[in-house]
């Protein structure tokens, strides 16, 4: 008995020490690197992450430097991916549009998690009349299919990468929300949570300090589910005319003239290199996100 | 700082070529000078405008983007014996075009406002290839494509037709014109013009108009036109850009009897009922199936192959689209002073239902062409001629009083001279009076009559699945019979625009069709059992330069 | 639990009357409206303001935006739902062609990803980390990354045009043909757009088959000597369907929102294309009712989740 005392002062005393919370973190993250998909995701997703940012350090050209004197050439060592009907640099648009494809789908992510998980810890904690509004918001937004609703929003707001973005938020929340305050609903009656109460520690610093952290799993998972799907609704509202403007290089807009079937056939570089690179970077995303889930599930013993 | 610029190197511009800005003498009012310092553009100054055209090379345009497959525009009018061979070419010469700039004063930090409102990517791709152009000769411009109420954005004229200030914010709007006659070119640089947004009252301009479209006879009209080509392209009013080609493709397994093609955008005789086809279900393939509607041949009478097909007109078109024998009509006969043409229709016509095709019917077309908003332009002009045409459009007739049934006779008497009546007769067909009596005209095309219409065309209706294809079968009551095999006609739903017609014709699912897209004749081209055929077409893109003063609109 | 269906449905009213208006308001919010593009952007460059409006009056697009709203309301009360903007045929009647287009397709597609789904992750998980069980799961991640309208368009030229197996698109090539004789044109939507469907059942099937194979009561089954395959096929894989049925109701929706793309690269004249089309257009009655039974389908598929999730697990209970 007394041997159980003491293990439990030295938890006691390691957790004061904030000491508890870091070894969690070490954990996660040594499930996480355990899980060899996962850290395949992971040097994938920084690989071309990194590419794409510092797009300059890898292909001299500009994504939108047109040049009529060499259209459609095939991969050659003055451009290693060929170019396209304008004589575009593939592997420079691949790049440059990466940045905005990535940027629509993780800023999207981004923004949607923040207004979600923000909504769902106040509406949650506090319940009542804000909590049923937003509830009742939520579901209405959910009802739709997404698709559908996306369609309607971007004719409403016309053609825009800040549009895009916007809109790709404002339907993201939702799941976010229901996450962020189903966390808070089966935490906020738990006995440690009565307990900070009665030590006269604010509401929201309870919400977002004590309870919020123990979602921050399911939060990072369902970031990179939602990258992965408005990365390919990006390019499936290319496909339907309705996305970014034309002009402006994205992993989508480019793939959209795989259309002209003649491209299809003949002019693989243009349409193939950016498939993969769209298909290899939602899988190396949804692998991050396999591992996450893993690693944070503390049912799964690590 | 810019706009202090813009407007003083404006004045001067005014002052010194007084003469573009409408008036040139000193009366250069006070309003006008107020107006002057406030607003202006630099897109008045005739070098600016002749330099971004000198800017562009569109003969490199043409042979990469258009694969050599359009033709380089240096006006509106395509290359042939209406056009005016001594124009000024502004060819591509960027020096000529920065010394132009120079001299002119260009504001430098001055970004152009150009707008499109097409969603290809053929457009993006040229607007883009446009834009480094010009920013190599130092121009900045922005590129946008229009959303909504595109009438309203682009072609608004201004109250003051000589001094503006603009009803439209663009400084240059990439657009096309696709015209059945010249005058359809022309006509908008009228000051008096409803579409003119862009070009203030020149001097000379309206006359030279004026005179084109009062006379029937060819050669006049020609000369008339050249003259306000030199005209227009002098004074750049307006920078073409390139001519569009109408391709047409056929299978082999199409025996076209000889027939020669043309221009597909209008009807013309194809003599179909002789074509053969090596198909065992004597089957013809192809497109322009109805969508969600079959089109109605108001705005645009040739907008689908069905059309023709299931339409006739009062007299036949050959290839160039010239008139020529009767159709419906027996015989046609234009009076001495063209004010009159007299149809005699043929005898015991009847309508794909059985009911007879009258007089009757003819005058209803005409009527209902008239009360149809939105119609062509060279078919309302022509309309509008005919005696009595406004007393029955402001109710004050029962009926068009320029039109006059006598049993299977049907005489139009015009007002005035309409230089296009024959073309237009020959383009639009007549429809049913006991179909569409009771339709709106304004709602014409949401009848339900064009779900499954009923013509008098050599093929009539058969099944109908919108969105995915129509079948028309041959009528055996059309009052000619034809040599050819043809028995039923199978039509892919598509718009104007087919994005499905090279993977059907790829599947060896096209006979017969045509587009103007390159790509598309790039695709089929190379199919082993197709042939691509070219026709020239009146149908120009262009960029109109708006010379009204402005706002920036880019800050 | 028919209680629980009927409250079910009876508060999906006030949510309708909300969404209803807000697509409305939607549609009023976007630029311009039908009249532009009723006509060709060429052929308005000659047309005049008065005729434009003569247009909207005789369409009724000049009422303001609450009559227009109320008149729409009062109509679909009535059964009445309004005429397309575009073509003037009724909605229902354009419902009524294009809605069976749709069901076919993804009727056919949650199958075949269901069938699809199942079988693999059960094969997955009885033969855990096997090759075979990688494989499946690297083809499944690809389906889910891959864009789908790519993915169509590589279909089309392979097996429609190279290896001329199947028709480029479209639904049927005569009003006669019968479903079997159909059935080509429907095979590479389906399977295209059933394909991305398909990774997320197995994943879900291979977890719970994993799951349910390590329970107490399949190890007391297998000790008293029931044969494996019988034991896997009727315990375990019962239980392990529950889970994959929420996810297949739940995927409903994502189902119809690739049904938009799917429809549009094999020219399959389902709803789908037909949305696409009328939002383009600001068809208001058009996007209203195809919205709206979307929306339905989501609350309606999400009702059948719950019915058939208590029926397949009697410990849940519909309350």
């Amino acid at each position: 008995m007394s041997s159980l005392d003491r293990k439990m002062d030295k938890i006691l005393a390691r957790e004061e020490a904030g000491q508890i919370k870091k070894r969690m973190k070490n954990r996660a993250l040594r499930k996480m690197f355990a899980n060899r998909l996962s850290v395949a995701g992971i040097i994938i997703f920084v690989v071309i992450l990194f590419m794409c940012c510092a797009a300059p350090l890898f292909t001299p050209y500009d994504a939108t430097k047109v040049d009529l004197r060499s259209i459609l050439q095939p991969p050659s060592a003055e451009h290693i991916l060929g170019t396209d009907k304008i004589g575009r640099d593939i592997w420079a648009r691949i790049l440059f549009g990466g940045r905005v494809s990535i940027a629509v789908g993780l800023g999207s992510a981004l923004i949607a998690t923040v207004l979600g998980v923000s909504l769902g810890t106040i509406a949650g904690y506090k319940g009542g009349w804000l909590d049923g509004i937003v509830m009742k918001v939520s579901e209405i937004m959910m009802a739709f299919p997404q698709m559908i609703l996306v369609l309607i929003l971007v004719t409403i707001t016309g053609q825009s990468l800040w549009n895009l973005i916007f809109i790709f938020s404002l339907t993201g929340w939702p799941s976010m929300y229901r996450m962020a305050r189903s966390q808070m609903l089966s935490l906020r009656e738990q006995e440690y949570v009565q307990a900070l109460k009665a030590f006269g520690i604010g509401g929201m610093r309870i919400a977002f300090k004590h309870i919020l952290p123990n979602a921050i799993g399911p939060i990072f998972v369902n970031i990179t589910l939602s990258t992965a799907m408005f990365i390919l609704q990006e390019a499936a509202l290319s496909f339907l005319g309705l996305g970014v403007p034309l002009e402006v290089a994205t992993w989508g807009n480019i793939l959209n003239v795989a259309q002209d079937l003649t491209i299809l056939k003949q002019a693989w570089w243009i349409w193939l290199p950016t498939g993969i690179a769209v298909t290899l970077f939602v899988i190396s995303i949804n692998f991050i996100g396999d591992g996450l889930r893993d690693a944070t599930d503390p049912s799964q013993i690590g | 700082m810019k706009l202090k610029k813009i407007t003083s190197f404006l004045c001067a511009a005014a002052m010194a070529a007084g003469m573009l800005l409408g008036n040139g003498t000193a009366v250069m009012a006070e309003e006008k000078a107020v107006s002057c310092q406030e607003l202006g553009t630099p897109l008045a100054d005739v070098r600016v405008r002749q330099a971004l055209a000198y800017a562009i090379d569109l003969d490199a345009i043409v042979d990469s983007l258009f694969d050599g497959k359009a033709e380089k525009a240096i006006s509106f009018t395509a290359p042939g014996d209406w056009l005016n061979a001594e124009l000024p070419v502004y060819s591509y010469d960027p020096e000529k075009a920065k010394e132009l700039l120079k001299e002119a004063d260009w504001p430098s930090d001055y970004t152009l406002d150009v707008v499109y409102y097409y969603d290809d990517q053929q457009t993006v791709d040229l607007m883009t290839i446009i834009g480094q152009y010009w920013s190599e000769v130092g121009v900045k411009a922005q590129f946008r494509k229009l959303e909504g109420d595109l009438a309203a954005q682009l072609w608004v004229a201004p109250e003051d037709k000589e001094n503006g200030p603009s009803a439209v914010k663009w400084d240059l709007a990439y657009a096309a014109v696709a015209a059945l006659t010249e005058s359809e070119f022309y006509n908008r640089f009228a000051s008096t013009a409803t579409n003119n947004s862009s070009v203030p009252l020149q001097e000379g301009l309206d006359e030279l108009i004026a005179a084109s479209n009062s006379t029937m006879d060819t050669d006049e009209q020609k000369e008339a036109f050249k003259q306000i080509q030199a005209y227009v392209a002098e004074n750049e009013l307006a920078m073409p850009l390139y001519h569009q080609v109408c391709f047409i493709y056929n299978s082999d397994d199409l025996d076209m009897a000889g027939s020669k093609v043309g221009n597909d955008q209008f009807s013309y005789e194809k003599n179909i009922l002789d074509w053969n086809i090596n198909r065992e279900d004597k089957t013809l393939y192809t497109n322009g199936g109805p969508q969600e509607f079959f089109w109605y041949p108001m705005v645009n009478p040739g907008y689908m192959i069905n059309t023709e097909l299931i339409f006739d007109k009062l007299i036949n078109a050959d290839s160039s689209l010239n008139p020529t024998e009767g159709m419906l009509a027996e015989s046609y006969s234009v009076s001495e002073d063209s004010l009159s043409i007299e149809f005699v229709l043929r005898d015991g016509l009847t309508w794909h239902d059985g009911e007879p095709l009258t007089a009757e019917d003819v005058k209803f077309t005409i009527e209902l062409m008239l009360k149809t908003p939105g119609a062509n332009a060279v078919a309302t002009e022509v309309v509008q001629a005919i005696t009595g045409a406004q007393d029955y459009l402001d109710g004050k007739s029962e009926d068009l009083a320029g039109v006059v049934v006598d049993g299977n006779k049907v005489t139009v008497q015009f007002d005035k001279i309409a230089a296009n009546a024959l073309q237009v007769f020959s383009q639009w067909p007549i429809l049913p009076k006991h179909c569409l009596e009771n339709a709106d005209p304004a709602t014409l095309q949401q009848d339900q009559f064009w779900q499954k219409p009923i013509g008098s065309g050599p093929f009539m209706v058969d099944e109908v699945v919108l969105n995915n294809y129509a079948t028309l079968k041959r009528w055996d009551g059309y009052y000619k019979q034809g040599s050819g095999n043809i028995e039923k006609i199978y039509m892919f739903a598509s718009g104007e625009n087919d994005a499905n017609l090279v993977k059907n014709a790829s599947a060896g699912k096209i006979d017969y069709a045509w587009s103007k897209s390159t790509d598309d004749a790039k695709a089929i081209e190379e199919l082993e059992n197709m042939n691509v055929e070219v026709a020239n077409i009146r149908y120009t893109r262009c960029f109109y330069i708006n010379q009204f003063p402005h706002e920036a609109n880019i800050k | 639990m028919t209680n629980y269906v009927i409250r079910k449905i009876l508060s999906l009213i006030p949510m309708m009357l909300v969404l209803s208006f807000l697509i409305y308001l939607g549609i009023e919010l976007m630029p311009g409206d039908a009249v532009d593009f009723l006509i060709p952007p060429d052929a308005l460059s000659t047309m005049s303001e008065t005729q434009l409006n003569e247009m909207r009056e005789s369409l009724g697009l000049n009422d303001p935006f609450m009559v227009r709203y109320v008149k729409w309301l009062g109509g679909v009360l009535h059964g009445d739902f309004g005429y397309s903007l575009q073509s003037g045929v009724p909605v229902a009647t354009l419902m009524k062609n294009h809605l069976p287009a749709t069901i076919e397709l993804t009727v056919t597609a949650l199958i075949f990803s269901s069938i699809f789904g199942i079988l693999f992750g059960v094969i997955s998980a009885l033969k855990k980390g096997s090759i075979l069980d990688q494989m499946l799961s690297v083809v499944g991640m690809i389906g889910v990354a891959i864009p789908q309208f790519l993915l169509g368009l590589i279909c089309i030229n392979a097996f429609a045009l190279h290896l001329n197996l199947l028709p480029v698109g479209g639904r049927m090539a005569s009003m006669d043909q019968n479903f079997f004789e159909r059935l080509p044109y429907l095979i590479m939507p389906a399977l295209v757009l059933g394909f991305s469907l398909t990774s997320g059942v197995m994943r879900y099937a291979r977890g719970s088959m994993l799951d349910s194979m390590g329970k107490d009561y399949m190890k007391t089954a297998r000790a008293k000597g029931i044969p494996e395959w019988r034991l896997n096929l009727l315990h375990g894989l019962r239980a392990a369907l529950t889970p994959v049925v929420v996810l297949i109701g739940f995927r409903l929706p994502m189902l119809i929102g690739g049904a938009v793309v799917i429809e549009e690269v094999f020219q399959w004249p389902g709803i789908g294309a037909l949305f696409v089309d009328s939002v383009r257009a600001q068809n208001t009655p058009l996007v209203m009712m195809i919205g709206f039974f979307s929306v339905l389908l989501v609350l309606i598929s999400s009702i059948i989740v719950d019915i058939v999730t208590a029926a397949l697990d009697p410990r849940i209970k519909l309350s």
